[in-house]
C-alpha cells in the first residue's frame, strides 16, 4: 500500500497516458548490481533470517549453469555445501552440510543450521565446484531465559527498485551492531517499468525485470532475483539476518484475501493461483520460516514469534492474507463493521495470546500496515455509538483518511487494544512500515477522549519510513520540508496521539531495546535516486518502560 | 534496658508535636538494640499505585529511588489484586492457597456472613515477620489501614496502630504514617519494618475525576512521594541507608469506571431458577467472588451456570475456578474478573458507588524496585525479571540469610 492512495493511483494512469516515461540511468552499467565475478554460481547474494537462539537460516541461490536463470526452469540438480564458523576466515568450523538444490525450487538454497550457541555472531558461506560465495554475517538470539542488556535491530520498509537506490540498505549495512534487521514489508514492487517509479512524474531511476507486471510464477521469481542482484540489498542481506514479513506488493498493490485492487481476473487469472505463486516465489526466495519450517511447500502461514531472552518477543503479522476487503467509501460505517477483519481469527487469537503470555517484558510487533488512528476528526466512542444507535453511518473513531490500514478495520484495532488494556499488558510496541514517512504515536484506547484515563495510550508505535518509494513531497513536487509540514500538522492537530511525523524523507531506522526504553532512530538519505547518496541521522523517539508514551530523545544510539 | 509488657503502649514524642503510640512484642527492647548491627530492610508499599504514575515531574523522589536502584518494569500483583492478599503475600513469600488469604472478602462459610479476611488468625503461614523475630531479628509494621493491623495483628516486634483513622476509608493518612514510620526506625531501628501507605489507594477509589483529570488522585501522589522523601532524608542523614535495602511497591494497581459501567450479577443470578438464593458474592470491586451455597451434588451444575451468566453480561472480562489463580477455597467456585473501566456493584447497583477499582487484571501492573546503600543493591539497573508481590519475602529473606519456609517460597529473591 502507499500513502495517499487516490493521488498515487492518478499518478499511474497519468503515467501510462502520456507520451512514456523519463527514465534515469538507462544506459549506465548498473552500479549498485553486485560484481561478483569471482563467485559466478552465487550471484544473488547470500542471507540468513530467522534466529533462535540455537539456530538460524541461511540461504543463497545458485547458478549452475549460465542457463539457470531465475524463472528459467533449467539447470541440474546439484548439492552445494555450506560452512558456518566463528571467524570470518572459516579456521573455527561449527556446523557444516550439504543441501540439494534444483530448478524446481528455482535453484534457491534455504536450511536451517543448528547446534549453535545464543546470542553468538557467526560467518557463514556456500561452497560450490570449490568456490566459495561471499561470507554472510549474522547472529543467534539470546537463550529463552538469557537478559540482554540490549537489543538492536535495523528497520525498514518499501524498497521500490524503480524509485531509486537502496542507499538506505547500504548505510545500514555498514553497522556492525545489530542483532537483525526488520522488514516490513513490500521488500519488492510488482510493477511493470513506467508504472510506479519516482515521482510526481513517475521517473523509473531503474527499471523492473522482467518488464512488465509480474504474474507467473516465472515472474515472481525473476523479480525476486533482480533485487537480489542490488549490491546494496546484498550487503545488508550479508551483515545480519532479517526477519520479514510481508505487505501486499510482494505480490499485489492493496491485496486482500480474495483479490487484489492490481488484479483484474480477466486478463491476469485467478486470484487465488497467482497468490499462491507469489508465495511459492517469496519461500524460495527469501530468509524465513513460512509454515514455521524452511520446507517448501509445507504451508504458507507468515506470522510467527521470535524471541530475544527476557527482554523482547517479536511478533511478526501477517495482515494481508486473511484480510476482508477494503471499504470503499472512507467515511461510513464500513469500517467498523465487526464482521471484517485484518488480522483473520486465528490470527487474531494468536496475537493477542503473544501479548497476555507476557513471556519477555517488551512486545514488539511486526506491523505491515499503521495501526494508530489517523481519523479527521477522532470522535470520542460514546458519541459514534450513540449516533450510530440511530443511524449505523458513522466510522467508530472518525473518518479515517486510509482505509487500507487498520483505521479501515477498526472493529479489530479495539479487539487488540481492549484487550491490552483489560489485561494490563505493557510495554507493547508496533514497529510499522508501509506508509513511506516515519511516524511515532501513542495508542489511544479512545482517540476522541485521549489523553484522558478513559482514552489512555495502551501501547505505543514507530513508524518507519520508506527505503525509495514516494511520499508526500515526491508526490506534490514540493521542496522537502514545505508543503508537507502543512499536512503534517494539519494531522497532528486533530490526532493528538501523533507525536512526531516526516511526510518527505526515504531511509531507514534502527531500533534500541533495553530494560529501561525502547527507543527508534530515524536516519534519512539525502537523495534516493543517487547511488551514493549519503544519510544522515534526523530524529529519535523513544518509549519508557511502563509508560505507553513516545517521547523525543535529542540523540540516537551509537554503533557498537 | 526496659522491657514492655506485650498489649503495653509506647508513647514517643511525634515529629509533629503529638505523641505516637506503639505497641511492642513482649520482652521487646525499648531502644536501639537489634541483634543483628547494622543490616536494614525497609519494604514501603504505596498502595494503589500504577508503575506509569512514577516519574521525575510529580513523583521525583520515587523516580530518583527507582532510576538510582533496581527497577522491575514487569512486576505485577497476584490474583485476586486486593490489598490484603498481596500484603499477606509479600511478608509469606506463598499464594494464597498456601497463606489462605486469597481476597479482601470472602464469604465465611462457617459464619455464613461475608467479610474482610482481617483476623490475625485468617493468615495461616509463617510470615518473614515471625520468622525473623524467631533468628533473634527485630521487626516492625506500620500500616495505615485498619485490616492490615488487624490482620498482621501481633506478629511484629514493633507494631503502629493506625490513628488518626477517617472515617468510610478506614486509613490513616499518610503523613501521619509516614511519621509513625520514622519514628520507629528512631526509636527502636527495627531490622525490618513494613509500611503501607494508603492515601493513594483509597483517594484513588473515591476520585470522581478518576476518568478524566484525576486531580485528587495526583495531589495524593505528590504528597506520599514528599513522605518517602522523608523517609529517604531520614535514612540517609542517620547513617543507616549504606546499610539498607529499601524496597518500594505497590500491592495493586488502579482502574477507574463511570458509574454507568457496572456490572451486577446478583440479579441475574436471582432470575435463573437454579441459582436463585443459592449463591453468595463477595465484592472485590474488580473481581467478584462466587460462592454455591445449594446441595453440593449439584455444584458442578451450578457453577456452570454461574460462569453462562457472568461471561454474558457486559463487562465481564473472564471467569476462572479458584485453583487456576492459585487461591485457596475461601476464594470460593469461582472467580470473575471485570474489563478495564468496570467495576462490580453486587449485591445491588448502588452497593459501590466508588469509581476507583482493583482486583481485576487491568489492575496487576505494579511498581517494585530496590533502592539503598546496601552491597547488595545492584545500582542505576532495571531487570526483565517478572518481579511480583510474592517475591518480597524471599528478598527480605536474603538480605538476613533467612532460610526458606517449609515447603519453600512461591516467590523469588530479587537481590
Amino acid at each position: 500500500m502507499t500513502p495517499i492512495e487516490i493521488d498515487r493511483r492518478s499518478l499511474l494512469v497519468a503515467g501510462a497516458a502520456g507520451a512514456g516515461t523519463l527514465t534515469l540511468g538507462l544506459g549506465d552499467p548498473e552500479p549498485a548490481e553486485a560484481a561478483t565475478a569471482g563467485n559466478r554460481y552465487f550471484r544473488h547474494g547470500v542471507a540468513s533470517g530467522d534466529p533462535h537462539p540455537t539456530s538460524v537460516i541461511l540461504w543463497t541461490r545458485l547458478t549452475p549453469t549460465p542457463d539457470a536463470t531465475p524463472g528459467s526452469g533449467r539447470g541440474p540438480r546439484v548439492a552445494v555445501r555450506w560452512q558456518v564458523a566463528r571467524d570470518r576466515r572459516f579456521t573455527d568450523v561449527v556446523a557444516t552440510g550439504a543441501f540439494t538444490t534444483s530448478a524446481r525450487r528455482d535453484h534457491t538454497v534455504k536450511l536451517e543450521a543448528t547446534g549453535l550457541r545464543p546470542r553468538t555472531t557467526y560467518y557463514y558461506r556456500f561452497l560450490y565446484r570449490g568456490l566459495a560465495s561471499p561470507v554472510g554475517r549474522t547472529r543467534t538470539a539470546p537463550a529463552a531465559t538469557a537478559s540482554p542488556d540490549h537489543l538492536r535491530f535495523g528497520v525498514v520498509s518499501c524498497a521500490n527498485l524503480q524509485a531509486g537506490y537502496f542507499a538506505a540498505y547500504r548505510h545500514l549495512a555498514r553497522r556492525d551492531d545489530l542483532d537483525a534487521v526488520i522488514h516490513l514489508g513490500d521488500y519488492f514492487y510488482e510493477y511493470a517499468p513506467g508504472e510506479y517509479g519516482a515521482g510526481n512524474d513517475n521517473q523509473d531511476v531503474r527499471r523492473h525485470v522482467p518488464a512488465h507486471e509480474i504474474v507467473t510464477l516465472a515472474d515472481y521469481r525473476q523479480r525476486h532475483a533482480q533485487y537480489k542482484r542490488d549490491h546494496d540489498l546484498q550487503a545488508l542481506h550479508a551483515t545480519a539476518p532479517f526477519i520479514v514479513t510481508w505487505d501486499d506488493h510482494e505480490t499485489t498493490n492493496d491485496a486482500y484475501r480474495a483479490g487484489a485492487e492490481n488484479h483484474q481476473p480477466a486478463t491476469e487469472g485467478d486470484w487465488f493461483e497467482r497468490k499462491a505463486r507469489a508465495r511459492r516465489a517469496y519461500d524460495e526466495w527469501m530468509p524465513v520460516r513460512m509454515g514455521d519450517t524452511v520446507d517448501l511447500g509445507d504451508g504458507t502461514a507468515l506470522y510467527r514469534r521470535l524471541r530475544f531472552g527476557t527482554l523482547a518477543e517479536l511478533s511478526m503479522l501477517d495482515l494481508r492474507t486473511y484480510r476482508s476487503k477494503q471499504a470503499q467509501i472512507l467515511a461510513d460505517g464500513t469500517v467498523s463493521d465487526p464482521e471484517r477483519t485484518i488480522t483473520g481469527h486465528a490470527q487474531m487469537r494468536w496475537l493477542k495470546q503473544s501479548l497476555t503470555q507476557n513471556r519477555t517484558q517488551w512486545k514488539l510487533v511486526g506491523n505491515p500496515v499503521m495501526i494508530s488512528p489517523v481519523v479527521f476528526p477522532p470522535f470520542p466512542q460514546d458519541v459514534t455509538s450513540a449516533v450510530n444507535d440511530v443511524t449505523g453511518l458513522l466510522p467508530e473513531d472518525g473518518a479515517p483518511y486510509n482505509v487500507d490500514q487498520w483505521d479501515g478495520y477498526t472493529a479489530d484495532r479495539r479487539e487488540v487494544f481492549r484487550h491490552l488494556a483489560d489485561h494490563g499488558v505493557k510495554d507493547t510496541v508496533f514497529l510499522t512500515g508501509d506508509i513511506h514517512s516515519a511516524w511515532a504515536c501513542d495508542l489511544p484506547l479512545d482517540a476522541g477522549t485521549y489523553p484522558t484515563e478513559s482514552g489512555r495510550s495502551v501501547a505505543t508505535e514507530f513508524v518507519c519510513t520508506s527505503v525509495t518509494s514516494n511520499n508526500l513531497d515526491d508526490i506534490t513536487g514540493s521542496p522537502r520540508r514545505t508543503t508537507s509540514l502543512g499536512v503534517e500538522a494539519a494531522i497532528q492537530t486533530s490526532n493528538r496521539h501523533i507525536k512526531y511525523l516526516n511526510f518527505d524523507d526515504h531511509g531507514f531506522s534502527v531500533l534500541d531495546v533495553s530494560s529501561r526504553r525502547t527507543q527508534m532512530d530515524y536516519y534519512v538519505v539525502a537523495d534516493r535516486t543517487d547511488p551514493r547518496s549519503p544519510a544522515s541521522w534526523t530524529a529519535s523517539w523513544a518509549t519508557r518502560a511502563n509508560s505507553q508514551q513516545v517521547h523525543p530523545v535529542d540523540h540516537p544510539v551509537g554503533g557498537r | 534496658m526496659t522491657s514492655l509488657n506485650r498489649r503495653s503502649f509506647l508513647r514517643v514524642g511525634a515529629l509533629a508535636g503529638g505523641t505516637l503510640a506503639y505497641t511492642a512484642a513482649a520482652g521487646a527492647p525499648l531502644a536501639q538494640a537489634a541483634v543483628d548491627g547494622k543490616r536494614r530492610v525497609y519494604v514501603l508499599v504505596v498502595d494503589g499505585c500504577r508503575p506509569d504514575e512514577i516519574g521525575a515531574d510529580l513523583t521525583p523522589r520515587l523516580a530518583a529511588l527507582r532510576n538510582h536502584g533496581t527497577n522491575f518494569p514487569r512486576a505485577e500483583s497476584l490474583p485476586v489484586m486486593e490489598t490484603i492478599p498481596n500484603h499477606v503475600m509479600m511478608m509469606t513469600g506463598v499464594r494464597p492457597d498456601r497463606s489462605g488469604v486469597p481476597a479482601n472478602s470472602v464469604y465465611d462459610r462457617d459464619e455464613k456472613v461475608v467479610r474482610d479476611l482481617d483476623r490475625p488468625g485468617d493468615l495461616r503461614f509463617p510470615t518473614v515477620i515471625s520468622r525473623l523475630n524467631r533468628q533473634g531479628f527485630t521487626t516492625g509494621t506500620v500500616l495505615s489501614k485498619e485490616y492490615l493491623y488487624g490482620i498482621f495483628g501481633t506478629r511484629a516486634t514493633y507494631r503502629w496502630e493506625p490513628e488518626p483513622v477517617l472515617p468510610i476509608t478506614g486509613h490513616a493518612p499518610d503523613a501521619f504514617t509516614m511519621d509513625a514510620a520514622i519514628g520507629m526506625v528512631e526509636r527502636f531501628d527495627p531490622n525490618l519494618v513494613f509500611v503501607n501507605l494508603g492515601d493513594c489507594d483509597r483517594v484513588g477509589h473515591s476520585d470522581l475525576t478518576g476518568t478524566t483529570l484525576q486531580a485528587a488522585r495526583q495531589a495524593a501522589l505528590a504528597d506520599v512521594d514528599t513522605q518517602v522523601g522523608r523517609f529517604v532524608d531520614l535514612l540517609k542523614s542517620s547513617g543507616r541507608w549504606e546499610h539498607s535495602v529499601v524496597l518500594v511497591l505497590a500491592d495493586h494497581s488502579m482502574d477507574w469506571s463511570r458509574p454507568d459501567r457496572l456490572v451486577s450479577l446478583a440479579p441475574r443470578f436471582e432470575e435463573d431458577p437454579m441459582l436463585a438464593g443459592r449463591v453468595q458474592i463477595a465484592q472485590n470491586g474488580g473481581a467478584d467472588l462466587l460462592y454455591w451455597t445449594g446441595a453440593a451434588d449439584r455444584r458442578t451444575a451450578a457453577v456452570a451456570r454461574m460462569r453462562e451468566i457472568a461471561l454474558a453480561a457486559d463487562g465481564v472480562l473472564s471467569a476462572h475456578a479458584p485453583a487456576d489463580l492459585r487461591l485457596s477455597g475461601l476464594a470460593g467456585d469461582l472467580v470473575v474478573f471485570c474489563r478495564s473501566g468496570w467495576r462490580f456493584s453486587d449485591p445491588a447497583q448502588y452497593s459501590n458507588p466508588i469509581p476507583g477499582n482493583h482486583g481485576h487484571p487491568a489492575t496487576r501492573p505494579i511498581p517494585f524496585f530496590i533502592g539503598g546503600g546496601h552491597r547488595l543493591v545492584k545500582h542505576r539497573s532495571s531487570s526483565t525479571a517478572r518481579a511480583r508481590t510474592v517475591d518480597v519475602a524471599p528478598t527480605v529473606g536474603r538480605v538476613f540469610g533467612l532460610a526458606e519456609p517449609r515447603g519453600g517460597y512461591d516467590g523469588h529473591a530479587r537481590l
